[in-house]
């Protein structure tokens, strides 16, 4: 006990370590122990010696318990033997056991290793995969975006880049690839805003080339909307037509059945199909790239693009091809491309917001307007032929139209359109020459014969001759006007048609058109056909035929031409009474060409006269007259003669007026001839030769070859030849020289110059005889005469030019 | 004129049914023009154009009549002045043909005795449309006695030929005349002796 307190008041601490070693783990003694060395440099001696003294402690209380336990402990040891035998079977069983256990933990063993590394790799993964789930949504968008593109969705792609940029980067962002990703972005912007360029780009080239397809339609929308309305006036009209004409005229009707036929087959053709410019064109390259533009926040630069791109696409458009003028269907292909573009413009300006502003198509379309006119002036004038002209009329119109229905306005066409119309007129007028030119170029110039109640009715229906008289005569009879008559007058009625054409669909009034038609047919009636007729007159071989027929015609045209009028108020249906109405003033125009074919009747005898005159083939020095009038007048009073009996269906007055005209002019020949300057000597003979033929003439112009003369009217044309004559051969100078002046001269008509001249030309004849003239008497008497008479007549001369 | 611009004078006549192309050969011959439109002569007409023959300038005076009967009186009335006669007939035309008899024997009830006579087959451009052959103008011209030329005025076929050729046959039968003689012939009087037409 001394021992145990002596050692507890020692060292406290060797007693504790002891508590510990004896409840620690074998795992933890090395620490406890180091404690004993640690503390004193011979604690360990001290610590052995207690802990000696703790062992025999703990022997005696096994002594002890041991005692207490004995019988316990036989029993135990006798049960134990007992056991012994079971141990024996169990450690066979157990050895066993524990055999085969070791046998599969060999296996297991094996796979424990595996797991392990599983176990690691599992660890692994599961880090991988936190970070992954954090990039793989990155990645998933960028993929997304990369498709995007690919399928060409750029609006979507630009919304996945502005995700990208602001949810998902920012997780992300320590990542390299993330860092390539950011900078790829903006150049995947500047991919999208050049590829959506590009499709921009192919949308105005398609548009462009779709322009004409687009126009096309939208104009054959317009026309099909203006037929309808066209075929309702016409079968207006058709009612008024039946009632146009007295003689029931067919033609108005058969015109306007065609017309109206025209225009079912067009209403057929329309309904085939209607397209709109969206069924044609595909719009969504432009909503989309207007679209991807603003969410880059660069509209301006795509509206200033598409602006510039669209005004340069105008012009090529506003730009006609230099032969446009040729055909018709060049000017619709200018028409349809023009309409094409305003139609697109049009649409993109109501359906996309700012990118085309009103503002815009309308500084758009003024520019095309001036260009558009511009052109269609320069080419219009090109064209020659009206038809042509009038195709370019209806197409310009059906353009204007169109263009009206989209808002774009159109009224300097429409004025445009009244020059092309004076300019279309003109070229009917060209046209219509060549037209009559024509008629009177196949006119055979004879009355019309007609052997049947059928033929004569459709000459009528033609041509609204009215005649009692030949109406009551029996067939075969003649109209006395040739083919050329009713022909023209159908012609000038289809000119009256063709230049009514142009101002349908011209917003017109009536009056307006009833005044148009008339200057048009004015033009044509004083201008154009008294053109073509004085050209036909004047023509170098026309003959006394047609010249007679020509008067005959004119006449009835004349006549006709209140029907004209008559004519153009029923189409028109203005009364006659209307204020200010413009007359047809044709009649002055048949006047003057028949006066014209008057006096080239006058000019064409004369010069068949002419033509006789020069076959005279006097011996002016001839002693004696045959005794006949020459051959060459006796032939020329014959041929006059003959000419006056076959023409009894020219005009009495123009017939007589011929006839004094060729007298005349005959007398004025013969007269001529004597007076030749070339002509030195005339015979006595010969005088008397020449007035034999001047009693032929006499003897003509008294036998009346055309009814209607009074007296002597036609021989007064001889009576300066017939004194002139009677003067000579009587030898009356005396009675001459002494009435001269006097009212009462029997020679009144004589010129004293003309006796002068004719007298020194048979002096000329005596002198030539000198010789002889010493010989004889008679000769020499009547040499001294003709002196003296010379010497007077020549101071009567004298006398008449101080007078002058 | 004081002085005569030509040496001869012939006088000349057409004659033929109407509408065979008389006027048209005529009109080929002095203004070599034609004209497609047939416009018939009403009663006579002529045509002069001026020729050289033999040295010797001769003026043609051709007669162009109508072919109608209606002008019968008219146009035989210049059978009788005529030095030569042509007589047209069509070959397109059988009836043209056939009536060339007629024509003939107005020449012999009309005409000088010692007329020159001619036959012309015209429109031989329409051989296409051909009736009468040509062996049938040669035959009756054979019968006569006169020459025969086929021709056509629209294809100026033959024309100048046949009026040169009846011109040098009545140039033939005409008497020497001596062109620069100075003595007065009295007998002669004017134009041609032998050929005067004979007025009443």
């Amino acid at each position: 006990m001394a021992e145990n307190s002596e050692s507890l008041g020692t060292v406290p601490e060797h007693e504790r370590i002891l508590q510990e070693i004896e409840s620690t783990d074998t795992a933890c003694v090395g620490p406890t122990l180091r404690s004993v060395y640690d503390d004193q440099p011979n604690a360990h001696k001290k610590f052995m010696e207690k802990l000696d003294a703790c062992i025999r402690n703990h022997d005696k209380e096994i002594e002890k318990m041991c005692n207490f336990h004995h019988q316990g402990f036989v029993d135990a040891i006798t049960e134990l033997l007992k056991v012994r035998t079971d141990a024996e079977k169990l450690k066979v069983q157990v050895t066993d056991t524990n055999r085969r256990f070791q046998d599969a933990g060999k296996e297991v063993i094996v796979h424990t290793e595996d797991i392990i590394r599983c176990r690691i790799q599992q660890r692994n993964i599961t880090t991988v995969v936190e970070k992954l789930q954090l990039c793989l949504p990155v990645l998933e968008m960028y993929s997304k975006l990369k498709e995007q593109m690919s399928a060409k969705r750029y609006y979507s792609a630009l919304k996945t880049m502005e995700q990208l940029e602001n949810v998902y980067f920012p997780w992300v962002s320590q990542y390299r690839f993330c860092q390539l990703m950011i900078e790829n972005l903006p150049k995947l912007r500047e991919d999208i805003k050049e590829i959506s360029m590009s499709d921009l780009k192919d949308f105005l080239e398609s548009i462009r080339k779709h322009s004409d397809k687009i126009g096309e339609t939208a104009m054959k929308q317009a026309q099909h909307q203006k037929t309808f309305s066209v075929s309702l006036q016409k079968q207006n009209k058709m009612k008024f037509g039946k009632n146009m004409y007295i003689n029931r005229d067919r033609i108005p009707e058969e015109r306007n059945e065609t017309v109206l036929k025209h225009s079912l087959e067009e209403e057929d053709e329309n309904e085939e199909e209607i397209l709109t410019v969206q069924d044609l064109v595909d719009f969504s390259p432009v909503y989309r790239c207007l679209h991807i533009y603003s969410v880059l926040g660069d509209e301006e630069t795509f509206e200033n693009y598409y602006r510039k791109q669209r005004k340069k696409q105008a012009r090529l458009v506003l730009q006609p091809q230099s032969n446009m003028h040729e055909t018709v269907d060049g000017y619709r292909r200018y028409f349809t491309q023009i309409v094409g573009f305003f139609v697109v413009e049009d649409h993109i300006l109501h359906v996309t917001q700012g990118l085309v502003t009103r503002a815009y198509t309308d500084e758009l379309w003024n520019m095309a307007l001036s260009k558009i006119i511009a052109v269609l002036r320069a080419h219009s004038s090109y064209c020659t032929d009206p038809d042509l002209v009038l195709e370019l009329k209806n197409l310009t119109v059906i353009f204007a139209d169109t263009l009206q229905g989209y808002g774009f306005p159109v009224n300097r066409l429409f004025d445009l359109l009244f020059e092309i119309r004076d300019q279309y007129n003109e070229t009917l007028l060209k046209k219509w020459a060549g037209v009559f030119r024509d008629i009177f170029e196949e006119d055979n110039y004879s009355p019309i014969p007609v052997v049947n109640e059928e033929e004569y009715k459709i000459v009528i229906s033609k041509f609204p001759f009215q005649d009692p008289d030949l109406e009551k005569q029996s067939f075969p009879k003649k109209f006395p006007m040739s083919q050329s008559v009713p022909h023209i007058y159908i012609q000038v009625k289809e000119f009256i048609y063709a230049s009514l054409k142009f101002s349908e669909s011209l917003h017109r009034s009536s009056t307006e058109i009833d005044d148009m038609l008339r200057k048009s047919t004015n033009l044509l009636l004083t201008r154009t056909l008294s053109s073509c007729l004085l050209n036909l007159i004047r023509k170098p071989h026309i003959g006394l035929t047609e010249l007679v027929q020509i008067i005959i015609n004119t006449t009835h045209l004349e006549q006709a031409c209140k029907y004209l009028e008559d004519f153009i108020t029923n189409i028109t249906n203005i009364s006659q009474e209307t204020v200010h109405t413009t007359r047809l003033y044709g009649l002055s125009t048949f006047k003057d060409a028949r006066h014209a074919a008057e006096g080239e009747i006058y000019t064409k005898l004369n010069q068949k006269i002419d033509e006789f005159v020069q076959l005279a083939d006097y011996d002016w020095t001839m002693s004696e007259p045959d005794g006949r009038a020459s051959g060459y007048l006796m032939d020329l009073i014959n041929f006059l003669r003959s000419i006056f009996q076959v023409f009894t269906h020219l005009p009495g007055k123009v017939a007589q007026t011929a006839c004094m005209s060729a007298c005349q002019h005959l007398s004025t020949s013969l007269m001529q001839m004597l007076l030749d300057s070339e002509l030195k000597q005339i015979s006595m003979g010969a005088v008397q030769q020449f007035n034999l033929d001047v009693i032929q003439c006499e003897l003509f112009a008294s036998s009346e070859p055309v009814p209607g003369f009074q007296g002597d009217t036609l021989q007064l044309a001889f009576i300066d030849l017939r004194q002139l004559l009677d003067l000579f051969m009587v030898w009356d100078w005396s009675t001459y020289l002494a009435d001269y002046g006097q009212p009462a001269s029997k020679y009144l008509r004589v010129n004293p110059n003309t006796a002068l001249t004719l007298l020194e030309k048979m002096k000329d004849t005596s002198k030539k005889n000198n010789i002889f003239a010493q010989f004889r008497k008679n000769d020499r008497d009547k040499q001294k005469l003709i002196e003296t008479v010379v010497k007077q007549l020549r101071s009567l001369v004298n006398g008449m030019s101080q007078h002058m | 004129m004081a002085k005569k611009t030509y040496d001869l004078l012939f006088k000349l006549l057409l004659i033929g049914d109407s509408g065979v192309g008389k006027t048209c050969v005529l009109f080929r011959f002095s203004d070599d023009a034609f004209n497609t439109t047939f416009i018939s002569t009403i009663g006579i007409d002529f045509k002069i154009k001026t020729v050289e023959l033999q040295g010797k300038k001769i003026k043609l005076q051709i007669w162009d009549t109508a072919g109608q009967e209606r002008f019968h009186t008219i146009t035989t009335s210049y059978y009788r002045g005529a030095m030569g006669i042509m007589l047209v007939y069509d070959i397109t035309n059988g009836k043209s043909f056939e009536n060339i008899s007629k024509w003939l024997r107005n020449i012999d009830e009309h005409a000088n005795e010692d007329v020159e006579r001619m036959l012309l087959g015209n429109k031989c451009d329409m051989d296409d449309k051909r009736v009468v052959p040509k062996g049938k103008g040669e035959q009756i011209a054979r019968e006569h006695g006169i020459r025969f030329f086929e021709t056509s005025a629209k294809a100026n076929i033959n024309i100048e030929k046949a009026f040169l050729t009846l011109a040098e046959d009545i140039l033939r039968k005409t008497p020497v005349k001596e062109p620069n003689s100075e003595n007065v012939d009295i007998s002669s009087g004017g134009g041609v002796t032998g050929w005067k037409s004979k007025c009443c």
